[in-house]
């Protein structure tokens, strides 16, 4: 008699009901503990002027000793002041980067455009060619940008200075490489305000010695890393971010080395303080205090 | 031609497969965004906080103070509008220093209750937009010091989302 063949059973699937109840009950448990976006604090000491509107004692005599180091922005331009005198202004175009909410793209203005776009009653355009909310728009800038200008002139309008940057994707900067001299791989542009980029800089290919402004950063770039570097404008902020870190080095020793005063116009944006804050903090100026220009 | 009717068998199971694996890759992902410590400051709305490389997380609960683009608001409750603020030409804002100096005085009542030091300087976390002039932060400031509250620390936005 011939063998009868067993059909194979057909595989049973575990019974994943209770997994489903307990991830059911899992998931909005976390929901409620998940940070999306996470917060920090800036500590700051209490503005010069209003220290002083508190005590009834005249301020003390600043100490010929000391390095009384300040750093004040304007409209047009950052510049770094220690006792009585100044170094070179460090001149800036300042640029809004939007993040469109119809497109999720950015988008780059000059804040001039932006307020003529918005006067005739237009927001600015995305790149998908919608147009942003004439009215809400300030909610849509993703980063308030300080391209370093290069004059020759108080009257020269300038020309953008680029530089090699890291990215994490999206053509968004990260940090700026130096070379091994620690002077930044950068050119002026070219075109009206030079806002072509310079054909003559090149992104440093994989194997070449670089670092970022970060201590102890010097690496040779991987290929990945090489690949994701972008020819940008160069910041204002990393510009000054050099000199503060060279400035805390060399007068490491003072009493007042970790003190720096940041002053600023009364219309400066609030984005800005912190981004000066941050690069003081950064270079060593753990005590950080605010001050008015000509306040 | 009668149309042929699919027969729906009873023996065809509901497969959940899918739908663990749609739920696998959830609670991966929340469990990535955990903070178990939990958040001492949560983001006011009608506000963008500037983005800052700082990590530092407040140690305790503090009085917020909000500037927006339209108001002052203290412990959530709105006092002056931020135009008139930044009409005013003292640095002191009255309406906020008076609002303030008395949560100061409710403060360090409660902390004698309690038996610690009520001549600390106070602390307080001010949420800016990142778009309002250092002129109102200023005035907000100057009025946080006059009222006691000294250690003043601005909220921010981690940069990359806190993510290294």
């Amino acid at each position: 008699m011939a063998k009868e063949i067993k059909k194979p059973a057909r595989p049973e699937e575990p019974d994943l009901l209770p997994a489903m109840g307990l991830f059911t009950i899992l998931i909005p448990m976390l929901l409620s503990m998940t940070a999306f976006q996470k917060l920090a604090i800036v500590e700051v000491n209490l503005p010069e002027r209003s220290m002083m509107n508190m005590s009834d004692e005249p301020p003390p005599e600043p100490d010929q000793q000391s390095l009384n180091l300040s750093l004040a922005i304007t409209s047009d331009y950052l510049v770094i002041g220690a006792r009585g005198g100044f170094q070179p202004n460090v001149f800036f175009k300042e640029m809004w980067t939007f993040r469109c909410k119809s497109d999720a793209q950015l988008i780059t203005y000059a804040p001039e455009d932006v307020k003529a776009s918005v006067e005739a009653g237009k927001g600015p355009k995305c790149k998908d060619g919608k147009e942003m909310d004439p009215e809400k728009y300030m909610y849509e800038i993703e980063s308030i940008e300080l391209w370093a200008l290069e004059k020759s002139s108080e009257e020269d309008p300038g020309r953008v200075i680029w530089a090699i940057y890291s990215s994490q994707g999206e053509n968004v900067p990260d940090s700026v490489f130096v070379d091994g001299n620690n002077a930044f791989l950068a050119l002026a542009g070219e075109g009206t305000m030079g806002l072509t980029p310079p054909p003559s800089l090149k992104k440093p290919g994989a194997g070449v010695a670089v670092a970022t402004l970060a201590e102890n950063s010097a690496r040779k770039l991987k290929p990945e890393d090489a690949v994701r570097s972008i020819i940008y404008p160069l910041s204002a902020y990393d510009l000054i971010a050099k000199d503060l870190i060279a400035i805390h080095t060399q007068f490491i020793d003072l009493d007042d080395a970790d003190n720096i005063i940041v002053v600023a116009n009364d219309d400066t944006q609030f984005d800005k303080i912190i981004s000066l804050m941050d690069r003081s903090k950064a270079a060593g100026f753990t005590k950080v205090n605010l001050a008015k220009l000509g306040g | 031609m009668a149309r042929k009717m699919r027969k729906y068998g009873e023996d065809v199971p509901f497969s959940l497969t899918s739908m663990m694996d749609m739920m696998t890759i959830i609670l991966v992902f929340m469990i990535k965004n955990i903070d178990a410590e939990g958040q001492l400051v949560t983001q006011a709305e009608n506000l963008i906080l500037p983005v800052s490389t700082s990590r530092v997380q407040p140690k305790e609960v503090s009085l917020t103070v909000i500037v927006d683009n339209n108001y002052v608001l203290v412990d959530n409750g709105k006092v002056i509008t931020t135009e008139e603020v930044l009409k005013q030409e003292d640095l002191l804002i009255t309406s906020v220093d008076s609002v303030l100096k008395e949560r100061r005085q409710t403060e360090q009542e409660h902390a004698l209750k309690m038996g610690l030091p009520a001549d600390e300087p106070g602390n307080i976390i001010v949420q800016i937009d990142k778009n309002i002039p250092y002129d109102a932060m200023y005035k907000v400031m100057a009025t946080c010091g006059f009222a006691g509250y000294t250690n003043i620390a601005f909220a921010v936005n981690m940069k990359n989302g806190g993510e290294e």
